[in-house]
């Protein structure tokens, strides 16, 4: 877990009373609300159709069982008995009342927690790929570089008002769980021939209504330089992003306009002038922080998992939710936050309250959030296996349907935003119920939904991506296939025209119809019989089958 | 603001203490009860309507306030946009949200008072 130091703890203190004091002036009338407006959003409020919305960071979407608790609590106490889990692996609780909020962050501060930069022009939550420190794939655990990137970019002077906001993330393994190749900066961390750490770094990726994907400008940067670097390409962005234009602003515009050489050179030019400054890391600092993340001891000496009888669900759910772990008497569980026709991402505070008990009991008092809106216990002994399956299934989440057609992402769209088009999360729920009983078959297939072109939903990174628009007053939705958020990225393309709220789901199961219908075989996933096949033979089932 | 006057409108806003959704009612009070919403059908009376949302606002009473436009439907007046009917109706899938626990039925606070 990461640690608060003094520093963090007296900080985190001041700024909820300062924050206070601007809602007692907001709600006296002392402020404006256009004085109020960068005040609340610098503290992750948000207000949005129905009401305040308040987005808590978790960095790197690591949670103790207690902060989960805490969540849980807030949830219970100041919110309408719910949270949700979103796409930047934060939490997002949708009815806090303004005068309750500073309360709200007087009880995360006792958990180490808060709302800072979860909103504005500065660098967000780090994300990392939610296997962390579990996984055997990775080099090491991205979430130590998360962690020094999170201390130097949390209040960084120069940083605070961007063009843009920025968002980061890092992954370690060849399978890239955390996108990063459409984020602003991605950061690949390897291990190179000389037998040290050091990243890829890709910039300039993004989604919204110009997605891009990154690209890689500087290879094999050594672990020590990560921090100057990353302040050259701040700088360079700071400087030179257009500020005149809020759609143009992305470092994405500012490294397709200029090139992507011309750009890291400029970024090269000012990192050699300050890479041996005080922002290289010393070796002694990183392994430091690194033993904030280090693998807890587990037992070589466990029995294995017995069933009191044969369990068809267990064994489903054994090989759709749990992952490989590095040590191989352990499993990395996920638990689903889609149930059946469920809403993505969704808790209760009784779920929340449920799985950091399993945590404290199981994963070693871990809970990790993932970008896909799900939970996972990263250090499940295999022995374990059955017990938890039994109390997730207690609880409504032992879902087997990790990566499959009903896992779908779904940003909170126009149910609750005040920027969407159109409803994400009855289009999702419409698709897991009629997809779900043939989910099996169809294998590995990511659907991503968005309400509007902000793209919070991923849609143009889904192997299916929706995209809600508004049409005439009407909600519409546009179909996208052939996208990937994985180290394979692609950005999906449109089929065509789009569908009304019945039509899009009626869509969706024709293009999966088809591609079954098309596949040479099970073992040919719905990205791979995409990238064959192109997109032809789902338009035409999809447009001719709709003209006869 | 929205610079074309339109012709069938209520003004709606947020309630500055809890960011609940509230409109204009026949008494002038900020009501969360859309069925009490006071209609303006001509431009005359959009612009009051208008007036009394910036005046509001500034009042620090009500947050954002804009006009939503109206139609007629099956005998009913019902906003153009779906933006503006899930905004009245609430989010349409709080039966399927884990835990969903309504707020108390309350009476409408008075935020006719200008904030101290």
């Amino acid at each position: 877990m990461y640690r608060y130091d003094e520093f963090d703890r007296e900080f985190v203190r001041q700024r909820v009373a300062q924050f206070r004091g601007q809602v007692a002036r907001r709600l006296s009338g002392e402020l404006t609300e256009d004085e109020f407006k960068p005040l609340r959003l610098m503290n992750g409020v948000y207000l949005q159709l129905h009401a305040y919305m308040l987005r808590i960071a978790i960095p790197y979407g690591t949670l103790s069982s207690r902060q989960m608790r805490k969540l849980a609590h807030i949830a219970r106490t100041y919110d309408r008995g719910y949270g949700h889990f979103t796409t930047r692996q934060n939490l997002q609780f949708n009815w806090p009342a303004l005068k309750d909020i500073p309360d709200i962050l007087d009880e995360l501060a006792d958990v180490e927690m808060h709302a800072i930069q979860t909103s504005g022009n500065c660098i967000r939550n780090v994300t990392a790929d939610h296997f962390a420190g579990a996984t055997a794939e990775e080099v090491a655990d991205p979430r130590t570089y998360a962690e020094i990137i999170r201390q130097w970019s949390s209040l960084h002077p120069e940083f605070s008002f961007l063009p843009r906001k920025f968002k980061v993330a890092v992954n370690a393994s060849d399978a890239d769980r955390a996108a990063i190749k459409v984020h602003d900066i991605g950061l690949q961390l390897k291990r190179v021939a000389s037998g040290g750490l050091a990243f890829d770094v890709y910039v300039g990726g993004g989604q919204g209504r110009t997605p891009l994907i990154a690209k890689l400008i500087k290879e094999d940067l050594p672990e020590e330089h990560l921090l100057s670097y990353l302040e050259a390409v701040l700088r360079i962005y700071n400087l030179e992003g257009r500020r005149d234009n809020k759609y143009k602003a992305r470092i994405k515009i500012l490294v397709h306009e200029l090139g992507a050489e011309p750009f890291a050179a400029q970024v090269e030019a000012e990192w050699e002038r300050i890479r041996n400054g005080a922002l290289k890391l010393p070796q002694d600092e990183i392994r430091r922080i690194e033993t904030y993340f280090a693998l807890p001891v587990l037992r070589s000496d466990l029995p294995k998992a017995k069933l009191s009888a044969p369990d068809r669900g267990f064994e489903r759910w054994v090989i759709r939710n749990t992952h490989t772990h590095r040590h191989a008497g352990y499993a990395i569980v996920t638990v689903s936050l889609k149930p059946i026709g469920g809403v993505p991402g969704d808790a209760s505070a009784e779920q929340m309250d449920a799985i950091a008990d399993l945590a404290e009991r199981y994963s070693h008092d871990e809970v990790r959030v993932t970008h896909e809106q799900n939970l996972i216990l990263p250090h499940v002994a295999k022995a374990d296996l059955p017990a938890v399956y039994k109390a997730l299934k207690a609880i409504g989440l032992a879902e087997a349907n990790a990566g499959l057609a009903t896992d779908i992402i779904a940003c909170p769209g126009l149910d609750y935003c005040a920027l969407a088009n159109a409803r994400s999360i009855p289009i999702s729920q419409a698709i897991s119920e009629r997809l779900a009983a043939k989910q099996d078959v169809i294998g590995e297939l990511k659907i991503k939904i968005s309400g509007c072109i902000n793209a919070c939903g991923h849609h143009h990174v889904g192997h299916i991506g929706i995209l809600g628009v508004e049409k005439r007053g009407e909600e519409h939705y546009q179909l996208l296939l052939g996208g990937s958020g994985a180290e394979s990225t692609a950005l999906a393309e449109l089929t065509g025209p789009g569908f009304g709220p019945d039509g899009i789901v009626d869509a969706v199961e024709t293009v999966v119809d088809t591609y079954l219908r098309l596949r040479r075989g099970p073992e040919e996933n719905f990205l791979s019989a995409y990238a064959r096949l192109g997109m032809q033979p789902f338009k035409e089932a999809l447009y001719v089958a709709e003209a006869a | 603001m929205s610079k074309k006057i339109p012709s069938l409108s209520v003004i709606t806003a947020n309630r500055l203490s809890d960011g609940a959704v509230v409109f204009l009612d026949f008494e002038g009070a900020w009501n969360t009860d859309f069925a009490q919403a006071n209609i303006a059908s001509s431009p005359d009376e959009v612009r009051a309507l208008e007036d009394r949302g910036t005046y509001d606002a500034q009042r620090n009473i009500i947050v954002e306030p804009y006009l939503v436009e109206l139609r007629e439907l099956d005998g009913r007046l019902v906003p153009i946009r779906q933006r503006e009917r899930v905004r009245i109706a609430g989010p349409s899938i709080l039966a399927a949200v884990p835990g969903y626990v309504a707020p108390p039925v309350a009476e409408d606070e008075d935020i006719t008072q200008e904030a101290a």
